[in-house]
């Protein structure tokens, strides 16, 4: 088969937003692909996908399942077609995400701080005070420059009219970046002209602006700041970004158990000696940061760590208590925060959100059951969610269940088609479900966003879950002038 | 440099260099046990004596059994000390501190580790493929070597690396001299033939430099003077030492921290020792006591670098 009947023979649907073909045949984005593709065959197009998954074998871009002295190996599936979007349609989501941010970091102050937002009866005090992500020990903490989010991954979604909508924002760890970056590594090799041909927005300068980022924050006014990136450790499911990134910003990757705290400052241990850390860009929740504060049977963290950053003498980057601001319930009232903060319409739109707690909402959904999507408010990775249309009548049942027993932990939103790209898949090009996560980093002087992200593709036909834990892989992610 | 990367740098090249070691040796032990002469009776002896912990009884059973032994050195995760085990435990060292090895290192050993977990790799040792997969563990071993020496910067961490590599290899030399010459109980005198020790020299890739150096006669005394004190042979205890003697001296001059002066003195020790140290010296002390105090001396080394430098726990 040669790469034009491949082409040819894709199948669109009417009611789901196809990104490579409309209505009129082969969007333009996609042309340059289209050509390139054309002169290949099927042996060739399996080819490249073998040498995709070798590319990230041999560079250990895996996760690793232990059982006793020895341990498997997995990839998370790379797909060779790239997604690609628009110079036009970046320009409208950046503006998006950026107008969103500001927002996000401005609640943020505001709820750790004077709670403006709650005394004007904007967002309701008890949705705050349920949060499980409210962090009280971190009231009143001064961070440097008001920013609380430094690195964001916002996840946007595409409707059936192409639409691009927020779907959920991730402003504690976000992870994934090393994903978009190795990527794009592994197209050049397996496109080599069709990069440069296309005119696709360069990304590759993500870890050194993450890097000045990150030294922006240093408390001390000194040349060198010591950064260090604080990961949990080897058995991590992320770790290989974890390093992915301290190699590629040159900065130390640290475990817990190489810092100790001692005056209120937090150090490394060298084999020189004590070395004070300035900044600390923690891969490590909330919750087992600091053993004294949160969980004392985090063996994770550093104990005294959260005394060093209240006395401001450590910037731990993305801000503790961030939770409160990516909770599932709190993301409906966005809109309403852009508008008391900025005093603007929000960009992209969030998508409709139904609270459990509120007894008419709930009523509604639970009549259309079939519609929804129902999400645990404190949950991420895909975990905790029941799709109506694909449920079982007793897995309905159970979450009515669960929703009655504790409603405040719940949300149910309507059920988007995502959009869908090309998949090489059984050796045909078939439709699968996309999301897009671009990064954002906020710093002192500004948000910049780099163009693109990180593209999960739910692999399964049909399915619409994209999260890496329930079988999602991920794409290249184009943005074309 | 963090304590903790120093000293996963130090095992990740000691069980690098355990790994080449058997290697080397197993390769020797496989061609060896298809000759029908004298010395080869030994056949895998060595390598299950050494690098095992399997009663003596066990090793008589399987000894002559090629793909057993085999599967037992390279794939058995029973074994404490198996090559997968050990490639394994490399490779967490490795994956650990990946960001301070070059990326090029830490794909050699990665490469490694999916070369040991390969499916079909039990039916391939078991058969007439067994030398040439082997051969090919070599190789990428070999190749671990020269990407590390050739891409890694000279710096702390090199030190730590080649700290551990040559501590390694000086214990494994003085195992081997160990288990040989236990063989004629230390008697120095008792004179055997090239044949013989020729297993010995090849394991540690010492034969041809034996052929070309050493004399034909009193062959006893020339392998002894060889894998003990030739300062051209790289596996020679006094080669081994010397070069972690620099590595040290490097350590401990730009990191001088409380106890590195005593690690100096007791170090300091061990290798005049033997880089003062002759044959006739050797063999009036007597050999069988020399070899143990090397090897209990460099393993007390070892416990207090540890304790000095790495510990952060």
């Amino acid at each position: 088969m040669t790469g034009e009947s491949l082409f040819n023979q894709y199948p669109i649907s009417s009611h789901i937003w196809d990104e490579m073909k409309g209505t009129e045949g082969i969007r333009h984005q996609y042309h340059s692909i289209y050509e390139a593709c054309q002169k290949l065959n099927l042996d060739e197009f399996l080819q490249k996908h073998q040498l995709a998954a070798e590319l990230f074998m041999s560079q250990g871009i895996t996760f690793t399942v232990y059982s006793e002295n020895e341990g498997i190996e997995r990839i998370f599936p790379f797909d060779i077609i790239p997604r690609i979007i628009t110079g036009a349609e970046w320009d409208h989501i950046e503006k998006g995400i950026k107008q969103r941010l500001s927002a996000l970091n401005l609640f943020l102050k505001d709820i750790y701080n004077e709670q403006q937002i709650v005394k004007d009866g904007i967002i309701p005090a008890d949705l705050i005070a349920s949060c499980p992500h409210f962090t009280r020990e971190v009231f009143g903490i001064q961070v440097p420059f008001d920013i609380y989010v430094h690195i964001a991954g916002i996840d946007l979604i595409r409707g059936e009219d192409g639409t691009f909508y927020i779907l959920e924002d991730n402003l504690r760890t976000p992870s994934g970046v090393s994903y978009m970056l190795e990527n794009r590594e592994v197209t050049k090799r397996i496109f080599p002209n069709l990069l440069g041909d296309s005119n696709v927005r360069m990304i590759n300068n993500y870890p050194l602006l993450l890097h000045d980022n990150l030294v922006s924050f240093a408390p001390r006014q000194i040349a060198n700041p010591t950064v260090v990136l604080l990961t949990p450790g080897i058995y991590n499911s992320a770790y290989f970004e974890h390093t992915f990134l301290a190699r590629q910003m040159g900065v130390q990757l640290v475990e817990g158990r190489d810092l100790l705290v001692n005056d209120h400052k937090v150090y490394m241990k060298t084999t020189a000696g004590l070395r004070q850390v300035d900044v600390i860009y923690r891969r490590i929740d909330d919750e087992f940061l600091d053993p004294l504060v949160f969980r004392p049977d985090s063996a994770l963290g550093v104990p005294g760590l959260i005394s060093a950053y209240r006395k401001g003498n450590v910037a731990i980057i993305n801000a503790l208590g961030n939770g409160v601001a990516d909770d599932k319930a709190v993301y409906a009232y966005v809109p309403a925060m852009i508008k008391y903060y900025l005093n603007e319409e929000i960009i992209l739109p969030n998508i409709p959100t139904y609270h459990m707690n509120n007894v008419e909402e709930r009523n509604f959904v639970f009549e259309n059951m079939h519609k929804m999507v129902v999400k645990e408010t404190n949950q991420s990775g895909g975990y905790g969610m029941v799709m109506g249309n694909s449920a079982s009548e007793e897995a309905l049942k159970k979450a009515k269940e669960n929703i009655l027993a504790n409603p405040r932990n719940f949300i149910a939103q309507p059920i988007i088609q995502l959009s869908t790209v090309p998949c090489l898949i059984d050796g045909k090009l078939q439709p699968r479900h996309v999301d897009l996560r671009p990064y954002a980093l906020c710093g002192p002087n500004g948000i910049s966003i780099v163009p693109g992200g990180l593209t999960r593709v739910a692999l399964r036909e049909g399915s619409l879950v994209v999260n890496s834990s329930q079988g999602g892989g991920s794409k290249d992610t184009w943005i074309v002038d | 440099m963090l304590s903790r990367i120093a000293d996963s740098l130090y095992w990740l090249h000691r069980y690098m260099e355990r790994a080449d070691g058997m290697l080397r040796l197993m390769h020797t032990s496989y061609i060896l046990s298809f000759d029908k002469v004298q010395a080869s009776s030994m056949s895998w002896e060595p390598s299950l004596r050494i690098f095992t912990t399997l009663p003596k009884e066990e090793i008589d059973r399987i000894k002559k059994d090629n793909a057993a032994v085999l599967h037992y050195l390279f794939l058995e995760t029973k074994n404490q000390n198996s090559l997968k085990v050990i490639i394994t435990k490399a490779r967490e060292n490795a994956r650990g501190v990946q960001d301070q090895i070059t990326k090029e290192v830490w794909e050699q050993v990665n490469l490694l580790y999916h070369q040991i977990n390969k499916p079909g790799l039990k039916e391939k040792l078991a058969g007439p493929e067994a030398i040439r997969t082997i051969d090919s563990f070599i190789k990428s071993s070999d190749q671990f070597c020269g990407i590390t020496d050739s891409t890694m910067p000279r710096g702390q961490g090199w030190n730590y690396m080649n700290l551990g590599k040559y501590t390694e290899r000086c214990l494994m030399t003085t195992e081997f001299t160990h288990f040989y010459f236990k063989k004629l109980d230390f008697d120095l005198k008792d004179e055997q033939d090239i044949i013989f020790w020729r297993s010995l020299l090849l394991s540690l890739s010492g034969y041809e430099l034996h052929l070309k150096n050493y004399s034909n006669l009193k062959h006893n005394y020339n392998v002894l003077q060889q894998l003990a004190f030739d300062k051209n042979f790289p596996r020679a205890i006094y080669y081994s030492l010397d070069r972690a003697n620099r590595y040290l001296t490097e350590i401990a001059g730009s990191n001088p921290v409380e106890g590195s002066i005593k690690l100096l003195r007791t170090y300091g020790r061990l290798y005049s020792s033997v880089k003062f140290a002759d044959i006739e010296l050797v063999e009036r002390e007597g050999l069988e006591k020399y070899l143990i105090y090397v090897r209990k001396e460099l393993n007390e080394f070892s416990q207090d670098l540890g304790r000095i430098y790495f510990s952060y726990s």
